[in-house]
């Protein structure tokens, strides 16, 4: 991969793709073209946007994605097949480049394997400090949205195809009545992007048209985080958390491990400090208060259910508690308007009185997170606290805001009403979906004349506009971004668009009369005008922008701000007191899905199978009661035949009325319930079609995140959902070891005096085990101290081995595909559980259960330690998978990959096949299984095998055939930002691995089985306060063991390395 | 007391009737009357019951080709499995048609070498019952396979591939034991069958039934020749298929036995399905016996005995099976392996209490009224008693596979198999084809074999008159023989 990331260095002469635009240009160049291929040449000419043909080409011509960078803007030059390749081109090798995912407030930073042309996997980029080569669950799964074929694929006027000259007759009567009025007629609708090209034209616009109006919507980001900011830090400022830093963390309803953005260097700061592989090593410890079981909450040492209403009075009874632990004259002043509220029912004022000295206690490395869309005040409260803590420029980073202010839709609902507003463009974004409901927008968006809606995928607003726009996917088009560090990120396309896509920069620079951009001329410019370079150096710096993806910028030193205390505490006096509890009056809590974000990824079929992470969910979105508050209202779950059976309630929210299953979810605040929005959408393609409901019609403007006044009503209907995990707890079964830091410290070995692992008798080996005598031999640990859970393994693994989505029908028969999948679990008191997750691959056992009953030699042992799987040998008994201990062998109970999902039971009458652009996504190194046959992990074999080859050629005629170390990842190791997973060889004494399968807190999961797994888990490390109420002090349950009574039968208990292993089959 | 005594000589003489023993062929019949009484069930013109019946079974046998093409052609998602539980109906199925197999065999060979009379007018129908439950039993393990049409690979075949198969897997082990244990069974069957052919062939008035079984018979005389060579082979067969009554059963077990899944990994499982199988048989030896005594009026050669000990077996054998179950609990309590008492508990007191709780009263509870002698004799009874282990042997199958895979290790991999209707369907499909098999046997050939009972009717015995003390009954069957095979 080394090889390929880095393009030639421009001292060898000009980059590839930069040469070919230049070399294109010569005359004898396009007659040599012309000549060559005129055929070809002209058919493509003749129909450019044709999949058909572009696929036919593509192989031979745009194959290697650097050629298809030089001319995205120029079909002509995709003509040229590789008559003279390029020299580091391997046909059917991968090829990686730099560039970015944008997001509502920041960019993840990635690279996308391409081969042959064709994007199929997306990594972060390991040169980038927020990603380190790490991604997450949406960056993994955007790839699959590229080659959705419900993607839109021609520019429509009334629901009518247009050509390109009424496009361009449409630009041009935009232009001239928005010269007419000065620009008062038009107005711009933008999701939010952090892209300097596009503030830059959109500065442009506004010389242009200056009275036209930008405005941007966001269903979840109503950016009063940037509100408090400017409150507290002064105007254009903004904060972000630096986890890596905090020792002691009290995230207040802030998921920050979960959804809020930035998760990447978030989950790897929080990681960095939760990561306890010595006793000597430092813990940090997170308080967490929170309305719903959250990821963040998860990895909680102390957790506190507590409704979005009764935040403020915890908050203020917080800040005086840190005013008592620490008096200081800016907390008198910021609390001296604030009134003294009774605090939340059921709230132990011991909880907020230790939590405060905790926090005092460590100073400026502690670091209190408040929820982003949590009301102003509260987040201004918080920053004053971070401040009067002492952890602003440590903990709490201030930064220059990094976008423009704009309009919001409630404004330019009003510009609309008003009648003023004559073009309405609309770029990204569903509003006519997810507006607030009271807004009526479906109806105010109808009442302008000429709308026009730009998006990939067509949705409800779509449909509604004069124009519908195919939009690209970040994959084909040119941009940029900020990342959020404010470091500036480049996106280059990786493939000619599939249909006729335009970017929003395109549509942008049309409006403003700029011709067609060729290439990245715009983001050039930006790039140009940022640095301030000119000539060669621009040209070397653009090039290493482009080719590492992002713009090396000085790291700022951090510095301390001091807060204006006054603005917030003028603003407390407005803190509500906790509302009653009344379960006819419950909160509704308007929430992200963690599978479609805000609805973005609902026509997403691996969001959509893929787990919610703590409901373990799919295809459906369900309204979240905690246990008491269900019953309170009569409500229930069964699980009747492994299937989920949810009462169905109708939710009755300011005289609007839906109707939605009911999920109990331990863990959640009384009296309050979750409505995760982004389902039911039922124009956004066929896989969102049908899944879940639509909460946002609950939600108003008022109530974007929270309000008072819900109430749900039994209809006495059920519902079934999919869930992939029926059972919550673990029996009593030592499968997730936890301990707390003393424990630790106590008993470095505590694992092993677990459960069933003190009692296992001395091993007597029968058969001869398979040799182990590969050169490398792999293993992987999964550190479950620092494992969030967040699943993002699950979609990596599903990216990079062609796993099939099966369909709500099969989840719900116990049929999902996913190779890695990651159990939860709750602990703990019934009222107030803690919740464990522990990820679970095939743990190439080297004593496999699985090998020994396969009658036809299928699933076999290789010399390096895989338990791997000859497809084409399978027969499909089945026998393998009733034997594996792990349950992690998955079966193809149909053609998943040959037949329409609702089709399954047709057989022979349903029509085979795969779209044409799904199959563009498979990874040509992973055989696509065909139903009959068993599949599971095979530690992404493929890349081993890659890794291999590239060794053989580096090795030349020596005989060092050894993989680096440190040099091959598997996907789901490779996508985890908490760094939980590592993999690599044994024998490699230098080896990440190696080191943490010799600590003693590495244990495997169900040792006494003897089937000697190569995936071993770390014991979970917990930093409880023992100060706190109800603090538990002992996690592991050693059934009264003080030591470990197997210490003595080293060979047949520990985690054998080979040499081991092979010494306990010779007995 | 003295013998001479006139009131103690009466009461001898009572005890002496009372303890006589029952001859297995009642009311002395004659031995042409054997030949014609069985000769005439198949010569006769098929009566209207047999029309409808056969219809009726031979239309749900139809079943079974309708849903395997179904199932090929579409994928084996068409049935309710799942991860966990991958293996449900169809090889429960599987163990429950091969099952009840067992009897037959059990009947004709060990039974044959132990010298037990009363075999012979059972073994012929119980026999056929065994090739038909086989038959039964082969498709759902040949069919359960995800890709059928590459299930030669379980077939040392040497290929282009180069790979053998893996030994070490009881399921290949299952593949020989199971085609073992059919072609066996089969050639016993046929061997048997080839006197009684003859006798059909002599008594046939049509050319066609005399070109059929002529052929069929091939070409017995009768001689002492034949009938030397004949009883050799079939003591050497006997011999062949005695330890295959233990054994296709235990390897039908090392399925379960040699996994590591708690409920499965059992040491008792060999013998504990071997008596299961003989339980679950000759249930199943009865329930398609009485009604056909019934019609074909044949209580002399079938007698109340016959069914009095066969109720015997299913006593003895359904308490073992009771033991097996009450011990499977106390090991998995002694064991301390909580894995293993969950598994146990789960059965009982899981989601599919109510498949155990039908097995422990069809095979443990019910049996038990074979105790009383009114039970035993009164053939309507039995039948009504013999349902009920034909059924729980079929939940006991269901029990050991499916409540012990839905719930092994992991919680939270663990799951719930419901039924799909193509798995009913196929599953009635089997055993209509199974009734449709045995309804044609019926029709085309002699259901009691006839040879061999003649050889055990009171009057074969030379010194029957004199004797009473049976000390010398089988001597003299050959010379008797040769004459009945043209009787």
């Amino acid at each position: 991969m080394k090889r390929t990331l880095h393009h030639p260095s421009s001292s060898q002469g000009r980059t590839y793709w930069r040469s070919l635009g230049e070399y294109a240009q010569t005359p004898d160049f396009e007659e040599w073209l012309h000549r060559e291929f005129p055929a070809g040449a002209a058919e493509w000419e003749n129909d450019p946007l044709s999949r058909r043909n572009f696929i036919r080409l593509m192989g031979a011509s745009i194959a290697l994605a650097g050629l298809s960078l030089s001319g995205c803007r120029r079909p002509e030059a995709h003509l040229v097949p590789f008559t003279q390749s390029p020299e580091w081109v391997v046909p059917g090798k991968k090829m990686s480049f730099a560039t970015a995912q944008p997001r509502r407030r920041s960019a993840v930073p990635l690279l996308a394997t391409t081969f042959d042309g064709r994007p199929i996997k997306m990594e972060g980029n390991p040169l980038h400090p927020l990603s380190q080569g790490a991604s997450d669950n949406l960056a993994q799964a955007s790839i699959l949205d590229l080659y959705d074929p419900a993607r839109r694929q021609h520019l429509t006027r009334g629901g009518k195809k247009a050509s390109a000259a009424d496009w361009d007759a449409e630009i041009n009567r935009i232009r001239a009545e928005s010269n007419s009025a000065s620009g008062s007629s038009l107005a711009i609708l933008a999701d939010e992007q952090l892209s300097p090209t596009r503030d830059r034209l959109r500065a442009e616009l506004q010389r242009q048209f200056p009275q036209s109006t930008w405005a941007t919507y966001e269903p979840l980001a109503p950016g009063r985080d940037l509100e408090a900011s400017a409150l507290v830090f002064g105007d254009n400022t903004e904060f972000r958390p630096n986890l890596s830093a905090a020792t002691t963390i009290l995230a207040v309803d802030c998921d920050f491990l979960g959804s809020d953005e930035g998760d990447l260097s978030d989950t790897r700061g929080f990681s960095s400090g939760r990561r306890t592989r010595q006793p000597s090593d430092s813990t940090n410890r997170l308080y967490v208060v929170e309305p719903r079981f959250s990821l963040t909450g998860t990895m909680a040492d102390h957790r506190l259910r507590l409704r979005p209403s009764a935040i403020g009075a915890f908050l203020l009874e917080l800040a005086r508690q840190i005013r008592a632990a620490k008096p200081s004259a800016e907390l008198n002043t910021l609390l001296s308007q604030a009134p003294d509220l009774a605090l939340p029912e059921g709230v132990d004022p011991a909880w907020i009185r230790e939590c405060a000295a905790d926090l005092v206690s460590h100073g400026n490395r502690s670091l209190l997170l408040v929820g982003r869309r949590l009301p102003t005040s509260l987040q201004a409260l918080a920053l004053a606290l971070n401040s009067a803590l002492g952890s602003v420029g440590t903990t709490l980073l201030v930064q220059p805001r990094r976008t423009p202010t704009s309009a919001t839709l409630a404004q330019l609902a009003e510009k609309i009403r008003s009648g003023s507003i004559q073009t309405l463009i609309i770029l990204g974004g569903d509003p006519v979906y997810n507006a607030p409901a009271d807004m009526n927008w479906a109806a105010l968006q109808s009442s302008v004349p000429n709308t026009l809606h730009l998006s990939s995928l067509p949705n409800a607003t779509s449909k509604q506009s004069t124009w519908s726009i195919p939009g690209t996917h970040y994959l084909e088009s040119w941009g940029d971004a900020l990342a959020i560090d404010g470091s500036y990120l480049s996106i280059q396309p990786m493939i000619q668009p599939l249909w006729a896509g335009l970017s929003q920069l395109e549509v942008l620079s049309r409006i403003l009369g700029q011709p067609n951009p060729i290439g990245p001329s715009l983001i050039r410019e930006t790039f140009a005008q940022r640095t301030g370079l000119a000539g060669e150096k621009l040209e070397q710096s653009w090039n290493d922008f482009v080719r590492e993806g992002f713009l090396a910028s000085p790291t700022a030193t951090p510095t301390s701000r001091a807060a204006n205390l006054n603005t917030v505490a003028g603003l407390l006096s407005r803190v509500e007191t906790s509302p009653a509890e009344d379960p006819a009056s419950l909160e509704a809590i308007f929430s992200h899905s963690a599978a479609v974000d805000d609805g973005r990824y609902a026509n997403n079929g691996w969001m959509q199978e893929w787990p919610d992470p703590m409901t373990k969910l799919t295809w459906d979105n369900a309204i979240l009661l905690s246990q008491e508050t269900a019953r309170s209202l009569g409500l229930k779950n069964d699980i009747i035949k492994g299937i989920l059976v949810a009462d169905v309630v109708q939710a009755t929210l300011a005289g609007r009325t839906i109707e939605a299953p009911v999920v109990i979810a331990p863990g959640h605040a009384n009296f309050s319930a979750t409505l995760p929005v982004g389902y039911g959408q039922e124009l956004s393609g066929p896989v969102a079609k049908g899944a879940g409901f639509d909460a946002y019609r609950l939600r108003t403007s008022t109530s974007d995140y929270h309000t008072l006044g819900l109430q749900l009503k039994r209809t006495g209907r059920t519902q079934e959902l999919a869930v992939t995990q029926e059972h919550q707890v673990m029996e009593g079964r030592d499968l997730v070891r936890e301990a707390s830091v003393s424990e630790f410290k106590e008993n470095p070995a505590w694992v092993k005096t677990v459960g069933m692992d003190a009692h296992i008798p001395p091993n007597q080996t029968f058969y001869p085990n398979p040799k182990l005598d590969g050169q490398h031999q792999w293993a992987m640990v999964v550190d479950l101290s620092t494992c969030t859970g967040c699943n993002a393994c699950v979609t990596a693994c599903t990216a990079e081995n062609n796993i099939p989505i099966v369909g709500k029908d099969q989840v719900m028969k116990g049929r999902e595909m996913h190779w890695i999948r990651v159990d939860r679990y709750y602990t703990g008191e019934p009222d107030a559980p803690e919740s464990v997750s522990q990820p679970i691959a095939c743990m190439q056992c080297e004593n496999a259960p699985c090998e020994t009953v396969c009658p036809v030699n299928a699933t076999v042992h290789n010399e390096e330690g895989l338990n791997v799987m000859a497809y084409n040998r399978c027969i499909g008994t089945r026998y393998c998978a009733n034997n594996c201990p792990y349950k992690v062998r998955r079966f193809n109970f149909f053609d998943y990959n040959q037949r329409a999902l609702d089709k399954l039971y047709w057989g022979p009458l349903a029509p085979k096949g795969t779209e044409e652009t799904i199959k563009l996504q498979k990874n040509p190194n992973v055989t696509v299984r065909m139903r009959g046959v068993m599949e599971k992990c095979t530690f992404c074999v493929q890349r081993i095998e890659d890794a291999k080859i590239s060794a053989r050629v580096r090795a030349r005629d020596s005989a060092d055939l050894k993989i680096p170390t440190g040099t091959l990842k598997t996907a789901c190791q490779q996508a985890c930002p908490a760094e939980a997973i590592v993999f690599g060889d044994l024998l490699d004494e230098s080896s990440e691995v190696k080191k943490l399968r010799d600590l003693p807190q590495n244990y495997s999961l169900l040792e006494y089985l003897n089937v000697r797994p190569r995936l071993t888990y770390l014991g979970r490390i917990r930093n409880p306060n023992p100060a706190m109420p109800g603090a538990r002090t002992h996690y592991a349950p050693s059934h009264g063991h003080t030591e470990n009574h197997s210490a003595d039968k080293s060979t047949a208990t520990s985690h054998a390395t080979p040499t081991q292993t092979k010494q306990g089959s010779h007995e | 007391m003295r013998a001479d005594n006139p009131s103690s000589q009466a009461a001898f003489a009572e005890a002496a009737a009372y303890l006589e023993r029952q001859p297995l062929v009642s009311n002395h019949r004659p031995l042409s009357w054997i030949t014609q009484h069985v000769c005439q069930i198949v010569e006769e013109r098929a009566p209207k019951w047999w029309w409808i019946l056969t219809i009726v079974f031979g239309g749900t046998a139809t079943l079974v080709p309708a849903m395997l093409t179904y199932l090929v052609s579409t994928g084996v998602g068409v049935w309710g499995l799942n991860v966990p539980v991958c293996w449900a109906w169809d090889i429960t199925n599987f163990v429950f048609w091969i099952g009840i197999g067992h009897a037959g065999t059990l009947i004709s060979a060990i039974l044959f070498l132990t010298r037990q009379k009363w075999r012979t007018s059972i073994n012929r129908s119980a026999e056929a019952m065994t090739i038909f439950a086989v038959i039964c039993a082969g498709i759902f393990p040949a069919f359960h396979v995800g890709r059928v049409w590459m299930a030669w690979f379980l077939a040392p075949i040497p290929n282009a591939n180069a790979i053998w198969q893996n030994f070490r897997s009881p399921l290949l082990w299952d593949v020989f034991a199971v085609s073992t244990y059919f072609t066996v069974s089969l050639i016993f069957w046929y061997l048997g069958l080839i006197p009684d052919l003859a006798s059909l062939r002599d008594r046939a008035t049509t050319r066609l039934r005399q070109m059929v079984y002529g052929l069929l018979a091939l070409g017995w005389r009768g001689s002492n020749r034949h009938w030397t060579h004949y009883e050799k082979t079939y003591l050497i067969l006997a011999g062949i298929s005695t330890p295959l009554v233990l054994s296709v059963h235990s390897v039908v077990s090392f399925d379960f036995a040699t996994s590591i899944v708690p409920g499965w990994h059992t040491t008792i499982f060999p013998p504990y399905f071997v008596a299961g199988a003989i339980f679950g048989g000759f249930a199943m030896v009865l329930t398609l016996l009485i009604p056909f005594r019934e019609i074909y009026n044949l209580h002399d050669l079938v007698t109340d005995k016959h069914i009095d000990n066969m109720c015997k077996i299913i006593l003895l054998t359904g308490s073992l099976v009771g033991y097996a179950y009450s011990m499977e609990f106390f090991i998995a309590w002694y064991s301390g392996n909580p894995f293993e008492i969950y598994a146990f508990t789960n059965r009982a007191f899981g989601p599919y209490w109510w498949a155990y709780w039908a097995m422990i009263t069809c095979n443990v509870a019910a049996p038990q009224l074979f105790w009383f002698k009114y039970c035993r004799q009164n053939p309507w009874v039995v039948l009504a008693i013999v349902m009920f282990p034909n059924t729980g042997m079929w939940f006991e199958r269901f029990v050991i596979i499916v409540t012990s895979i839905h719930r092994d290790f992991l919680p939270s991999s663990w799951g719930y198999f419901s039924p799909t209707w193509v798995d009913i369907t196929l599953f009635i499909g089997t055993i209509g084809l199974f009734v449709f098999l045995f309804l044609l046997f019926v029709r085309f050939l002699p259901i009691i074999n006839m040879f061999e009972v003649k050889g055990i009717t009171p009057q074969a015995d030379p010194h029957a008159d004199e004797s009473k003390g049976a000390h010398d009954r089988s001597h003299n069957t050959h010379s008797l023989r040769t004459s009945q095979a043209h009787a």
